[in-house]
């Protein structure tokens, strides 16, 4: 998941910058108002989290010029002003959610996934697709209730793709969203890593989770009845 | 309290006016009077040439003709009678008008000589003159005799009671007339006075924001002075709050960097007690910066529109509630008001509503209403409501003191309702929990005086 953090106080950014790449998270950061919705409409966020008092124009502005130009990115406000009046607007703004600063880390990314889930229609912290269990509060899978050992990025990218059921998702949105920019982009890593989950999602292959698109990409379809 | 300004000058111009019609009532009847008065002396003065002219001495009398024109000389009991004494006071002649009547006249003048008099005959009141005269006559010699004539006044009282009823009647009328024109021109001359009343209360109320109108010179000092006043008490209040939440915004910053360096530390986590104390100074910059910018009931009171308000808070704050929104009801009449400003009204739903999301099953609801005690001011209720586990008793009470939290395992440091309970106190009302009879969980329901 690709998240991006707006936010001007640079202390402030730095730490939430190293505390949710932690997470698995692939961060771009942006200190001003400009810069924040150049990020937010040119580069493929997943999420970004918001600041109200920036320099260039606010963070509500931000949110209103976003939402103005169609995009529907989940947004997270994250202020030290705390007045009813100022979530009313950042809501009205089109935020999808406030937090107040100071904050406790775990409720920040309690609240990012929340938001990220809500996306891809799930309303509660445990995705369940099948015999398929993703549990995005402690970062594991299960498979049938027995626990699933997955390293932190085939976690991540089942959780992408369990974010996105029954869409289809190329290769290059799965490189953007899950590494960082500096980070190996050949396409090979990618396929490596779904031969590897398969292994471990469907050992006798009658499960079918992921399918392969050929030339367009991959789509998770298990548990298509959820609806 | 002291009358109003209208009653005083209605009062005080009715006196004048009594009086001063009074004065010139009095004036016009003594002028009827006199008037009167000098119509019957000219009269009689007309009767005595009348007599004179017909008048001859005889054998040293003064004797006068039964063909008079005035014929009422001579028809007994007419009103109008004569009488002609000699120079010693004995009667020499009556006028047959007083045939059956006994008219005593005594009078003797001088010759040239006239005195007007009353007198009374039988229950007849009579206005008499008597003229003196002297007769040459070179057979009968000279002779003085005093000519009386006198006249019943009868017609005269009628007359002038007649007079004076019209005259008080007319008077009267007058009165009334100028008075009501009176009330008349004191309205329109105290509307200014009036409107000026009228748009302190619009402001009151919240529908205007300044005495905009134009109001005549004497006053327009007076509503400049109001204006400034007002104008300046909203621009203190507003730096006030802004600086405020520049304070909490600049403190809060700071324990942010705090709190996330601590955690983000993970050769040395932060002990418990640590972190307990970042949290209470994060609680203690909320709730006292928060109280401290809240408005209370304000001097020049301003008043909010609860509808819209609240429909704005409906529809954003539930969306951010991690199960997905609830379902909400919202009742509240367009014209239910709110005595205080906005910032406050919004802090009193954005609290309850928000708490409602947290605990709810998925159903909330929030009314609006007011009601009026028999004895006592307007109410305005609002009650909020939940589907949830509801409050204990025992919680009841504690929930609504500062800086308490029921659930620790929920986000938020529980000052919310604490705020509202403060908010509930500054605006002299009272808030309470007990158990939603409709949805089964909580219900806080906020009761506040109306002003006025």
């Amino acid at each position: 998941m690709r998240l991006l953090l707006v936010e001007d106080e640079q202390e402030l950014a730095a730490q939430l910058i190293r505390r949710l790449q932690d997470e698995g998270f692939v961060v771009d950061h942006a200190d001003d108002g400009p810069g924040g919705l150049h990020f937010a409409t040119d580069y493929p966020v997943d999420l970004a989290i918001v600041d109200l008092g920036l320099p260039g124009f606010s963070g509500l502005e931000l949110i209103e010029r976003l939402r103005a130009g169609g995009s529907r990115l989940p947004v997270l406000i994250l202020t030290a002003r705390q007045a009813w009046q100022d979530r009313v607007a950042g809501l009205e703004a089109g935020a999808d959610d406030y937090l107040g600063k100071p904050f406790r880390m775990e409720e920040l990314l309690a609240r990012v996934n929340a938001l990220l889930r809500r996306v891809g229609g799930w309303a509660h912290p445990v995705l369940e697709a099948g015999p398929l269990a993703l549990d995005t509060r402690s970062q594991s899978a299960s498979l049938r209730g027995q626990a699933l050992d997955l390293t932190a990025y085939e976690y991540r990218l089942l959780a992408y793709l369990m974010h996105h059921p029954q869409t289809v998702v190329s290769k290059s949105e799965l490189t953007e969203h899950l590494y960082p920019d500096d980070s190996d982009r050949d396409s090979n890593v990618i396929e490596v890593f779904i031969r590897r989950l398969r292994q471990k999602l469907d050992p006798d292959g009658d499960l079918q989770p992921i399918e392969t698109l050929r030339g367009r990409g991959y789509c998770f379809r298990l548990g298509a009845d959820r609806a | 309290m002291t009358p109003s300004l209208q009653r005083r000058l209605l009062v005080v111009a009715s006196l004048v006016l009594m009086a001063f019609l009074g004065a010139t009532g009095m004036a016009l009847d003594q002028a009827f009077r006199t008037s009167l008065i000098q119509a019957q002396k000219d009269r009689l003065q007309g009767f005595l040439y009348t007599l004179m002219a017909g008048a001859d001495v005889t054998d040293g009398e003064l004797r006068i003709p039964d063909d008079l024109p005035e014929g009422r000389f001579h028809q007994i009991g007419s009103g109008l009678y004569a009488v002609v004494l000699d120079e010693h006071g004995e009667t020499t002649w009556r006028s047959r008008s007083l045939i059956g009547r006994e008219l005593t006249v005594d009078r003797v003048l001088p010759p040239g000589e006239r005195d007007f008099y009353l007198a009374e005959l039988n229950d007849d009141r009579l206005v008499g003159l008597a003229y003196g005269l002297s007769w040459e006559d070179p057979e009968a010699g000279r002779g003085e005799f005093t000519l009386h004539v006198a006249e019943a006044i009868a017609f005269r009282v009628q007359e002038r009671a007649a007079y004076r009823r019209s005259l008080w009647g007319w008077l009267g009328g007058a009165a009334i007339g100028l008075l009501l024109a009176q009330i008349l021109v004191l309205r329109w001359g105290l509307r200014p006075l009036r409107r000026v009343a009228r748009d302190l209360s619009l402001i009151e109320r919240g529908d205007k924001s300044a005495l905009d109108g134009r109001y005549p010179r004497e006053i327009q000092g007076l509503t400049d002075r109001l204006n400034q006043l007002i104008r300046g008490e909203r621009e203190r209040t507003e730096r006030y709050r802004n600086s405020l939440a520049d304070l909490a915004h600049s403190l809060k910053t700071p324990l942010a960097v705090l709190r996330t360096s601590l955690e983000a530390d993970s050769s040395r986590p932060p002990t418990p007690e640590t972190m307990d104390q970042i949290d209470r100074i994060h609680a203690t910059v909320d709730y006292q910066l928060g109280r401290a910018a809240l408005a209370g009931p304000p001097r020049f009171g301003e008043s909010t529109r609860i509808q819209p308000l609240a429909r704005r808070i409906v529809d954003t704050l539930p969306k951010t509630r991690a199960g997905g929104p609830p379902e909400i009801e919202l009742v509240c009449p367009d014209e239910m008001r709110f005595p205080g400003p906005e910032g406050d009204l919004m802090e009193i739903l954005g609290n309850l509503v928000d708490n409602a999301c947290k605990w709810c099953h998925g159903r909330i609801l929030l009314a609006v209403s007011s009601r009026r005690h028999r004895s006592g001011p307007q109410t305005l209720r609002i009650c909020m409501e939940d589907d949830g586990p509801g409050v204990p008793d025992s919680e009841r009470e504690r929930i609504l003191q500062r800086g308490e939290r029921v659930d620790e395992s929920r986000p938020g440091h529980g000052i919310g309702l604490a705020m509202v309970a403060d908010l509930a106190r500054n605006y002299r009302g009272t808030i309470r929990i007990d158990r939603s009879p409709d949805l089964g969980g909580a219900r806080f329901m906020l009761e506040i005086p109306m002003p006025h």
